[in-house]
Parts: structure tokens; sequence; C-alpha cells
């Protein structure tokens, strides 16, 4: 799975801030991601399986495997809801 | 016939006509070979979605969507707000059209008298971030007033205002007031210029004072805005 294209993440103040560009997606207005959320999002850009969002999160964070597994799932299901993941 | 102008502090070549023209007319200067920003705009386009508005409205709004477009690309951008200047402080009033950006700015007059409380620009002032701190400008494109004055002045302090019974004001941060002012800025269609504005928003964010006030129109809503605004730049940043 991948981000859909034509977004921009920033940090702004301290906060992680994505706006869409060029319309195709429409975030009313912007999200912001927290820092777990903005590690899952960057590995996102490029083709990823959950496996590899899991080892991105075991990478930064303190975490165990089924801790980190089950945050990833959850910001894909997320992904899914706003449908923001390619070819979904 | 092309002009040339200086306009927050950049030179500016531009072919105007109408009230762009009239307005812009204190910002004029000599001729320079190689303008920082060429101001386009097609106004017939704005006017072909606005068959209400005067051609020289059309042209107003295209000119200064235009010259703001641009501004991104010299560390600047445009905040929808009435600028008050005060004692050589700017203090830049945020909100959506109608809550009352310039009824706020216009109890500083009354209150502290119009000689001392001057309107820098009453609906698009400029900003821009240099040599590590930000600068506030009157531009010609203030508007439905022409209140607007060429000047540059440092930016003391960012205020969104809200309509309220009372009056008061708090600091403001976060994604909410990352959110609130974007939304008075334009979002340009250019992915490069939305990382410069977003930039310049964690610049402001992190050297500015942001405000969040509920305000009513009594004249007190200047004096609680003053207070907590002229006192806050002191307290955090000297």
């Amino acid at each position: 799975m991948k981000l859909k294209d034509g977004f921009i993440l920033r940090e702004v103040a301290g906060e992680h801030v994505v706006l869409s560009v060029g319309g195709e997606v429409d975030l009313n207005g912007m999200i912001t991601l927290n820092d777990t959320g903005c590690t899952l999002w960057k590995r996102l850009e490029q083709e990823a399986e959950l496996s590899d969002l899991t080892d991105a999160l075991l990478a930064e964070y303190e975490v165990d495997e089924p801790t980190a597994r089950a945050a990833a799932e959850r910001f894909v299901e997320k992904l899914k809801e706003l449908d923001l993941l390619a070819g979904a | 016939m092309t002009k040339y102008y200086n306009i927050t502090g950049l030179t500016v070549a531009m072919d105007s006509f109408g009230r762009t023209v009239t307005q812009a007319a204190p910002y004029e200067c000599e001729p320079v070979d190689r303008p920082d920003i060429v101001v386009g705009g097609d106004w017939k386009r704005i006017k072909a979605m606005a068959e209400q508005l005067s051609d020289e409205d059309c042209e107003y709004l295209a000119t200064g969507n235009s010259f703001y477009s641009q501004l991104l690309c010299h560390d600047g951008m445009m905040l929808h707000s009435s600028a008050v200047v005060m004692d050589g402080q700017a203090y830049l009033f945020s909100a959506p059209s109608g809550t009352g950006k310039s009824t706020h700015t216009a109890l500083w007059r009354k209150v502290f008298g119009e000689d001392r409380a001057l309107i820098l620009n009453d609906d698009k002032p400029a900003l821009r971030f240099e040599n590590g701190r930000f600068y506030a400008y009157g531009t010609p494109w203030s508007g439905k007033t022409d209140q607007n004055l060429n000047l540059r002045v440092p930016l003391a302090g960012v205020c969104m205002l809200y309509r309220g019974e009372v009056n008061r004001i708090e600091p403001f941060s976060g994604p909410a007031a990352i959110h609130a002012i974007l939304e008075q800025t334009v979002r340009p269609a250019d992915p490069t210029k939305i990382g410069i504005l977003l930039d310049l928003l964690d610049k402001l964010l992190t050297t500015v004072p942001i405000w969040k006030m509920h305000c009513n129109m009594d004249p007190e809503a200047a004096r609680v805005s003053y207070a907590a605004m002229s006192a806050g730049r002191k307290e955090r940043y000297l």
C-alpha cells in the first residue's frame, strides 16, 4: 500500500501538518499527525506492507512488536476511512 | 503603461488601471531594470466568475492575487486581517469577512486616538520575515476601503477574532491556531509555494505571539486586546 499523490507534510510550530496539493483529495483544510503518525506517513510515501510499517515504528520507538503492529493497523484503518491510500 | 513601485521593500512592475493605480500611487518609485515582482493577473477571468463586479474591481483583485502569490518567493505572505499600528508596533486582527476586524481596529482609533492608532492596511496586509523577525507592511491592496499606509512596522502580534458577549483574549497555539491562520491566507496551487507558506507559518508561530479573542463592539474590547498584546510582547520576547 501507498499514500495517494498530492500531499505535503511539514512541521509547523512543532505540529506535523499535512495539506493536499492540486486538489485531488480534499482534506477539509488540513490534518495533523502525532509523532508515530508522522513516522508511518513518511514510510507510506513509498510502497509499504504492514510489516514495513511495524518495523518503522520498532526502529524509532521503544515499543514491543504487537503494540507497534496494532498501532500501524489502526493508522492504516484511519487512512482507509479518509480514503487517502492509492488504489484502495 | 507600466509603472514601478516599492511595495513591501520589493521593486514591483505593474501595468494597471483604475483603483489599483490610484491606491498604488503612494508606492510609486523610479523604474528599475529587473523588478523583484512583475504583477500580472487576468482580471477578465475574475470578471467571468463575478459579473456583478466592475472591471476595475476585478483588476484590483487580480493584481492583488498576483502580487501576493509572488510575495511567497520573497519570504512574505498576505494575512486577511486589519492591521493597526500603535507606538511603532503592528497588531493584526484576522477573521473571516463580516466578523468585525475593521470594527475592532476602528475601536482602537476611537479609544487611543486617531493620531496614535493608524490603520496600516484594513484588509490584506503583507508580512515579511527579514533578518530573523516579522514586519507588517501596508500595500495598495486593502480590501473594500483604501485604508493603507506605505510603512514597514515590526509585527507585535496576530489575533484571531471571534464574536462574543464578553471580551476575552488568550494565547493561541497548536493545530487550531495553524488552521485558523491558514484559512485567512491564500493557499497557493503550486506545491512548492505551499511548502514555502508552511515554512513561513512555522516562523510566524514560533517568533510572533498569536492570540485568540472573543470580543464585542464596546470600546473595552480595544483596551482588552491592547493590554494583552502589548504586554505579551514584552513578557515573552524582551
